[in-house]
């Protein structure tokens, strides 16, 4: 009876050992997860000078012009005289103008001493008047956040409307002193948006915007914004609104990107298929040649990397890895804009995986 | 399943609930009878009270079907000699269902009519009736919806109801009225109560005097567990009875429907809702208005006040009879959803009598000002009955105001007393504005998530709404207690604040206010002065200027 005993014993004592050291691990495992080891598409894009995650700038699209950096950065510490000159010569280049305003309104919507300053110093100017109207609107959306109507609470929701009914006085003002800048009204649409203004209210304002620049890339992307069925509109009416822009503008102006983001922001299938449309190839192949024809003529252009975010995006879901890997090289390294910046926390780390698969399907082609 | 099965399962399930309890009687002992043999010492004797404890609401629960003497709600009884005109309705609608006339009335403070019998014989034997009728439904219904309700409950007791469906009713009424005892004892009640401000406990107390004696000993997990084991068995019990009990409930408004008429009816059924939901607000808003003061409207005045909330609020109200609630109030509510009810009843052919609308049915009464005085008396307190009495409802709010804001605790009052150490006052308060520590202030206060991890302007914009109620607060409170305050009371409108006429303009005052009223322009004077002393930069010179005889800054 013993020895049979001893001999169980025996047998059990590996058992036992392998089972604490299983427990072991995973309890290490639990508390502190090993990074993954670099995986091989990982690395295949690194040998191309691709960024890794934790190198993207997740604030920005593009990298922004080192001026624009210069008077952000004078800003934060309290000089506001490089931004107003920068807006000042900026001139009635309106594209770079709304651009610039919305740098410089995100950072005074979280101090503004620096544009109380500037307001002190120069009372009528427009270009701080556009900054200041910018400013409460973005402050408006940082009170709001950036969830769903349902996770968003009641305080963020009158925080929101108190601050957009504010910017409605500080918009009228900018444009008054400017009045051939489009720059207050885009800014406006999202007031329109945030406060659910009327279609025909969007209508009218929509006609002041496009009879100062009929192919203001900011602000046909905030009006797509308000004509999306998650905003003021529907399905039909956001395609429709894409569709005739992309049409009328020239090559160039890089308004083929609207219908791109109106087929990605009403995107409810998981079925690949239907990003493969000839529809989708046409619409794709149109913004391949904008981008090419903007990069031509104005490199810099505020909305062609975010052009090519999205056309690497599709053109990797219609397995023209080529192609989009040739994107993603563009614009590598900023990645604040669609499609990643929809996963917030994890835009860096879904545009890579996206684009490390690209790499490693291009690489399988050759 | 024919009457005859519904009527056996009723049977089943009624006696179930007795099974029920034998059993968990049975196990308890068990568990007695196996610690004696086993154990020994402190720990079996622990165990022993534990189970007599246990034991004792099951054996309560067996007997409770036997309604308990004097467990009615308070209200007043009142005989056929004090109120004939009353009982000569009640007796005709009575006749007019074919049933017994209650042997009792009782006017309660609450918007229901019920009919109750005290069962007998495990409540297989009918017994005496009562009718309990709330006052407010009599101020609020006109005599021939009155008649409509009584008709209603009545309809339960006619001769459609075959004797053992009866026995359904009763076994459902009397399983929720056990829960209803467990959880009066169980429920968090005393807990929620502590941890409420005084005022709210004093308004609970004031409602009834039911809530009063809550047992906190400790036993109230034991209720609960057996309120839970119960609740359960009422579930099944109602699951079971519950199309039954839906069916009657229809049943009984055709009965309704064929004595009042049907207009009346279906009025009757619209009204309803309406009077419940104005009397829950009419009793928060208005007549416990003062109890945190410890002041009650005029004599009389605590129920009659709703009469003219009615009046006064009739084009509100027109909405709310619009809509009415398609959804039943719980799953297991006995009663069909009230849409559904005036529905049934509007589908029927019309019976060419319109809902005649004479005056309220109070007017029944004999003397309706002793009885709502008689009412009062009955229903509240005796604590709540020694307050003090408000010579009419103005005085009344403007003696509520005065002591709430005298004791109000703001959230930014607690952050300063958090900050100084020292009870907080409004010129400590604008000492710390003053010296720059506002903004380090606000970090103090009780915040939401969102507010708190926000930073820079999206911080403030956060703070700022608490800080302005909060301020806006501690500047009434300042006036209020030199008496410069006074509130416009009204009955269909949130009381408005009046503020003396004579304030300062403020300091960026515009041309206009020559032609505002005074009140007006000192609203807007204290407006601009609230919003200096909590902008970005803060500048209370406009609000000390406001303030009589304000401490100045040293």
């Amino acid at each position: 009876m013993t020895v049979l005993l001893w001999i169980l014993a025996a047998l059990a004592l590996p058992l036992v050992i392998a089972a604490l050291w299983f427990t072991g691990v995973f309890v290490k495992e639990l508390f502190s997860p090993s990074p993954p080891g670099p995986d091989a598409t990982a690395l295949a894009a690194e040998r191309l000078g691709l960024l890794p995650a934790e190198r993207q700038d997740t604030e920005h699209a593009a990298p922004p012009p080192a001026a624009w950096s210069a008077a952000l950065t004078a800003a934060r510490s309290g000089d506001w005289a490089p931004a107003a000159e920068l807006l000042r010569a900026g001139g009635r280049d309106w594209e770079r103008r709304s651009t610039l305003t919305a740098e410089l309104g995100t950072l005074a919507a979280e101090e503004d001493g620096w544009l109380l300053a500037w307001e002190a110093a120069r009372p009528d100017d427009p270009d701080a008047a556009v900054v200041r109207a910018q400013s409460t609107v973005r402050l408006a959306w940082d009170l709001r956040g950036a969830r769903q109507a349902r996770y968003t609470s009641r305080e963020q929701f009158e925080g929101f409307g108190r601050m957009l009914s504010a910017a409605r006085e500080e918009i009228a003002r900018a444009a008054e002193l400017n009045p051939e800048d489009p720059t207050p009204y885009v800014v406006e649409i999202w007031v329109a948006l945030g406060l659910g203004c009327s279609h025909a209210e969007m209508d009218e304002l929509w006609e002041r915007i496009t009879s100062r620049d009929p192919y203001h890339y900011g602000a046909h992307y905030a009006a797509l914004q308000y004509w999306c069925a998650k905003w003021r509109g529907s399905k039909e009416l956001a395609f429709d609104f894409a569709r005739r822009a992309a049409e009328r503008a020239p090559v160039g102006s890089l308004l083929t990107v609207l219908p791109l983001i109106a087929r990605f922001e009403h995107d409810e299938t998981t079925d690949v298929a239907a990003d493969s449309t000839p529809e989708m190839l046409a619409l794709v192949d149109a913004g391949l040649a904008d981008a090419a024809a903007c990069a031509a003529s104005d490199p810099d252009r505020p909305g062609l990397a975010q052009l090519r975010h999205l056309l690497a995006y599709y053109l990797h879901l219609q397995d023209r890895h080529e192609a989009a890997l040739e994107q993603f090289r563009l614009v590598d390294g900023h990645v604040d804009a669609l499609p990643w910046n929809y996963r917030g926390e994890d835009a860096a780390a879904y545009y890579c995986r996206v684009r490390n698969e690209t790499v490693r399907m291009a690489a399988e082609a050759v | 399943m024919g009457a005859t099965l519904r009527a056996l399962r009723a049977l089943v399930l009624l006696l179930g609930f007795y099974l029920l309890s034998l059993v968990l009687l049975a196990v308890l002992v068990g568990v007695d009878v196996v610690a004696f043999r086993w154990g020994h010492g402190p720990a079996m004797l622990k165990l022993g009270f534990v189970t007599v404890l246990l034991a004792v609401p099951v054996v309560q629960g067996m007997f409770m079907l036997r309604t308990p003497k004097g467990e009615d709600g308070p209200g007043i009884d009142v005989t056929e000699a004090a109120e004939p005109r009353l009982w000569a309705l009640v007796r005709e609608v009575a006749a007019a269902a074919g049933t017994r006339a209650p042997d009792r009335i009782r006017l309660t403070g609450e918007v229901n009519a019920a009919v109750s019998e005290d069962p007998r014989l495990l409540g297989l034997l009918p017994g005496p009736r009562r009718l309990y009728l709330g006052v407010p439904l009599l101020t609020g219904l006109t005599e021939a919806r009155l008649r409509a309700v009584l008709a209603h409950e009545y309809g339960h007791f006619t001769g459609g109801d075959t004797r053992l469906s009866a026995l359904v009713v009763r076994g459902r009424v009397q399983l929720g009225r056990v829960i209803e005892q467990f959880h009066e004892r169980a429920d968090g009640k005393v807990a929620a109560e502590r941890a409420k401000q005084e005022q709210a406990r004093a308004r609970r107390v004031a409602r009834g005097k039911k809530a009063k004696q809550v047992d906190t000993s400790g036993s109230g997990a034991t209720y609960r567990m057996m309120a839970a084991v119960y609740t359960q068995y009422a579930k099944l019990y109602l699951r079971a009875s519950l199309s039954t009990a839906r069916g009657q409930e229809f049943a009984a408004d055709q009965v309704a429907a064929r004595i009042a008429g049907r207009d009346t009816m279906a009025a009757t059924l619209r009204e309803i809702p309406v009077l419940s939901v104005s009397h829950g607000f009419y009793l928060d808003s208005y007549a416990t208005l003062g109890l945190g003061a410890r002041l009650l409207p005029p004599r009389g005045e605590f129920f009659g006040g709703f009469g003219a909330l009615l009046a006064a609020r009739a084009e509100e109200l027109e909405g709310l009879r619009a809509r009415l609630p398609e959804e039943p109030a719980s799953p297991y509510d006995s009663h069909p959803p009230i849409a559904e009810r005036v529905r049934r009843i509007e589908a029927l052919p019309a019976d060419g009598r319109a809902d005649e609308a004479t005056g309220p049915a109070l007017a029944l009464l004999t003397d309706p000002a002793r009885t709502l005085a008689a009412l009062e008396d009955a229903v509240l307190t005796d604590e709540v009955v020694r307050y003090g009495r408000a010579p009419g409802w103005p005085e009344l709010l403007n003696a509520s105001m005065a002591s709430g804001l005298s004791t109000a605790q703001t959230p930014l009052h607690q952050a300063l007393a958090a900050r100084t150490g020292q009870p907080a006052t409004l010129a400590a308060l604008l000492e710390v504005v003053d010296a720059g520590g506002l903004w380090q202030l606000a970090e103090q206060l009780p915040l939401s998530a969102e507010a708190k991890s926000a930073r820079g302007r999206a911080f403030r914009e956060f703070a700022r709404p608490v800080l302005r109620r909060s301020l806006r607060t501690m500047v009434l409170a300042e006036f209020s207690a030199r008496s410069l305050l006074s509130w416009d009371f009204s009955w269909s409108e949130p009381a408005a604040v009046r503020l003396p006429g004579a304030l300062p303009a403020a300091a960026d005052g515009d041309g206009r206010s020559s032609q505002e009223s005074p009140h007006e322009s000192s609203e807007k004077s204290l407006e601009a002065a609230l919003d200096a002393a909590l902008a970005d930069h803060p500048d209370t010179t406009a609000l000390r200027a406001l303030l009589p005889s304000a401490p100045q800054p040293a």
